[in-house]
């Protein structure tokens, strides 16, 4: 059988694999609270409100998922509201990483006044020396933990929390339809065009 | 649904529900005899298939209860490379709700050519020193079986006549997918390095058939449960069939420990752990093991007894041995349009020429290429770009933006040599959640099996590059270390001394035992074992019946 690229029994391995020891506790009761609690607010036409973190330790993940995937010409996971997921998230079923969280934002605070001193919050600095904090640690297991987090948040189903407005899918083309006409893609549909006019040529 | 209670000594118990399960469940109860299916997995979404979704943050966390396969953390199982090491807790996982892996697979549905039953006579690339047999039965004899399980299941495709595909005697019942992009670049390498294309046989209906409606291309296919039913499962086709007879009960949650035997070696029933782990005796006059490649030999070897103290139907020793795990290549490209390959089937068109082994190559081995997979959004974003790139930031965001859907893979699947070495059995030390020996696999490919692979994957870079690739790349070949096409264990064969089954499928050493699924492949074929399967299935069934009928096989009726 294929060893990897998503074939269907590479799946159930890669889905641990592809993700940190913290994901593979993710439970799904969990989940769906955290889903429902989304459902609710967004019919009530709130923004979520935070459960877990502190508004300053929400201004801090929203930046630092703001320099995970930026804003460019197009938005990036703050406006896709991956903070959001990632709060719910924390709520329901990743409780287990709250410590995480709390020691990782000390551990960005210890770094910011060492590379920046003066500097008070992460969330203050500018997009420049963000992005040099961020590469500082990039290596560590709490930038692995966000970066996975926000990633999640940017791209599952827009009924988890984050993926607002389904802004990651746009920005990867796909679309969440579960019906789809052939031609699928540009060059079947390039072959089908060709075909279409050799048929038209023959007498 | 029929139930019987656990003291009724019923015709059959058919212990799995998948590939081979299925259909022995529906023929044997369409024949008029009372059977049990016992599935160790749930009922998944069966008879509410529409209740299948397709939210990947979900399946990536699924409940026990919504789990379709099974769980390397509850049914546990250990994996070693040789004899000398000492096993490792492995992720060996197959499918395990009603209706097998059946319920999630991409559907490939490829007969073996002729020549596969009889390569170890036919074939001068063999190397010395395999487990290499051939089959005891040929083609001509599985030919109409390999024909009634694709208008059965309901298999689409196209007929073709090629060297490189099997004779049909009869066209499938639906016509072929529709082609991706995939299958377009792979017609522009094809017509380019003169190599043939064919669309692939699948288990999945493209017109409405046998109450079914046809595939909707919705993507992001194989994995997850077919919500409009157009994927032919055995859970959409055989099942309900089997239900509908009035004869036929499915115990979900029923994981077999034993299958039990008298005093004169016959077997009179299973012992197997209902949902609340509590033990329960079902009798039965005869036992169809269809548990898996892997799960129907473990079986076997726990089932000691006075009379078979190494494990039931194992005189010859080679219970477990011959396994085959099935291996793979995979090569991926980028490309300049847009291919958008998370629409449609997952497994498209097929590239064939190197079905066969050819002396001149050097080494035992063929397979196909097939243009297969898909990348989710999550896949994606979490590590789906192509290697070497930056993993976050406005790179990262560019790359999502440029790679996204440009992106084509091509999946071989290829030959793997039997070994007597290559083994499932009891792991001395770890037990899985109903505390039993866990699954020990013992697996190293044979050398040619690796040069095949490395074959493949040169091939594959060619074949991507020539239909005008932007950037390719491969990882390094791997052999497998465990996944739902183990096959081998219980190989057939007509001498007691070196096979466990005979050609009709029944164990050499228990009259009243057939084990039916991949263990009893002689050959691995090219890893594309369904239909084969599927063909056994039917035609094991058929012969099971008319002896049945005849009074050589006894049942109630």
């Amino acid at each position: 059988m294929p060893s990897r690229a998503r074939s269907r029994r590479s799946f159930l391995i890669h889905s641990v694999a592809g993700l940190n020891a913290t994901w593979v506790a993710a439970n799904y009761p969990g989940i769906l609270a955290a889903q429902a609690y989304v459902r609710k607010t967004t019919e009530q036409g709130q923004l979520p409100r935070l459960t877990v973190f502190t508004g300053q330790q929400a201004a801090e993940i929203e930046a630092m998922t703001a320099q995970i995937i930026p804003a460019d010409e197009s938005p990036g996971a703050k406006e896709a509201h991956c903070v959001y997921f990632i709060d719910r998230a924390l709520a329901t079923f990743l409780q287990n990483s709250r410590p995480a969280y709390v020691q990782g934002l000390e551990d960005l605070q210890s770094k910011v006044r060492e590379l920046y001193p003066g500097a008070a919050k992460f969330s203050a600095l500018s997009s420049e020396q963000q992005i040099k904090t961020l590469t500082a640690i990039e290596k560590t297991p709490f930038f692995n933990m966000v970066r996975t987090h926000t990633v999640i948040g940017f791209f599952s189903r827009p009924e988890h929390g984050g993926n607002y407005d389904k802004i990651g899918w746009k920005l990867i083309g796909y679309d969440g339809s579960l019906n789809h006409k052939p031609p699928f893609g540009y060059y079947d549909a390039q072959l089908e065009r060709s075909e279409a006019g050799a048929k038209e040529q023959r007498p | 649904m029929k139930t019987y209670p656990t003291s009724t000594e019923v015709d059959f118990v058919v212990i799995g529900s998948g590939a081979a399960g299925g259909i022995m469940a529906k023929q044997l109860s369409t024949a008029g005899f009372s059977v049990v299916v016992l599935e160790q997995g749930g009922w998944g979404k069966y008879g509410r298939e529409h209740e299948y979704n397709k939210d990947e943050w979900l399946q990536r966390n699924l409940s026990d209860e919504d789990r379709l396969m099974s769980d390397p953390s509850r049914q546990r199982n250990t994996f070693r490379r040789n004899e000398k090491e000492k096993a490792v807790r492995g992720n060996h996982s197959y499918g395990c709700v009603v209706g097998g892996g059946t319920v999630t697979y991409g559907g490939s549905s490829w007969r073996h050519l002729p020549w596969e039953f009889k390569e170890a006579s036919h074939d001068s690339t063999v190397p010395a020193g395999t487990g290499l047999a051939d089959w005891p039965i040929q083609y001509d004899e599985l030919e109409r079986y390999y024909t009634q399980a694709e208008w059965e299941m309901g298999i689409s495709g196209l007929r073709v006549d090629s060297p490189f595909v099997a004779p049909m005697s009869k066209p499938y019942p639906v016509p072929p997918v529709p082609l991706k992009s995939s299958g377009a670049l792979f017609q522009t390498a094809a017509a380019k390095l003169g190599l043939n294309v064919v669309p692939g046989p699948l288990a999945i209906i493209t017109k409405p058939y046998m109450g079914r409606a046809a595939c909707v291309n919705c993507g992001i296919c194989s994995g997850y449960g077919c919500q409009v039913r157009a994927r032919s499962s055995s859970a959409v086709t055989m099942l309900p069939l089997a239900e509908k007879t009035g004869r036929c009960e499915i115990r979900v949650r029923s994981y077999v420990r034993e299958i039990s035997v008298d005093n004169a070696g016959r077997v009179t029933g299973v012992v197997y752990f209902n949902e609340q782990k509590q033990e329960v005796r079902q009798r039965a006059k005869t036992v169809v093991l269809s548990a898996n490649g892997s799960e129907s030999a473990r079986l076997l070897l726990l089932s000691k007894s006075a009379r078979f103290p190494d494990g039931l139907a194992n005189s010859s020793g080679l219970v477990g041995k011959y396994l085959m795990l099935g291996n793979g290549v995979v090569a991926s490209a980028l490309f300049e349009h847009p291919l958008n390959e998370y629409k449609g089937v997952i497994s498209g068109a097929g590239i064939v020429d190197y079905v066969g082994s050819d002396p001149k190559r050097g080494f035992y081995g063929g397979g196909r290429l097939t243009a297969r997979g898909y990348l989710t959004p999550l896949d994606l974003g979490l590590d789906g770009l192509s290697p070497g790139g930056p993993r976050w930031g406005a790179g990262y965001k560019q790359a999502l933006r440029e790679e996204a859907n440009h992106r084509m893979t091509i999946n071989c699947f290829v030959t793997q040599l039997p070994l007597e070495t290559n083994r499932v059995d009891l792991d001395p030390d770890v037990k899985d959640d109903w505390g039993l020996p866990a699954m020990r696999i013992t697996s190293t490919s044979h050398p040619d099996d690796f040069k095949n692979m490395q074959f493949f994957r040169t091939k594959s870079i060619e074949i991507l590059e020539a239909a005008g690739a932007k950037k390719v790349w491969a990882p390094p070949i791997a052999d497998t270390r465990g996944g739902a096409h183990n096959r081998g264990t219980c190989r057939m064969g007509n001498d007691p001394k070196t096979s466990v089954v005979d050609k009709y499928h029944k164990a050499h050493d228990v009259p009243n035992l057939f084990i039916v699924d991949g263990s009893s492949f002689v050959t691995g074929g090219r890893n594309h074992p369904t239909m084969t399967i599927q063909a056994l299935a039917f035609r094991a069934a058929d012969h099971i019946i008319q002896n049945a009928k005849k009074g050589a096989i006894r049942t109630n009726v």
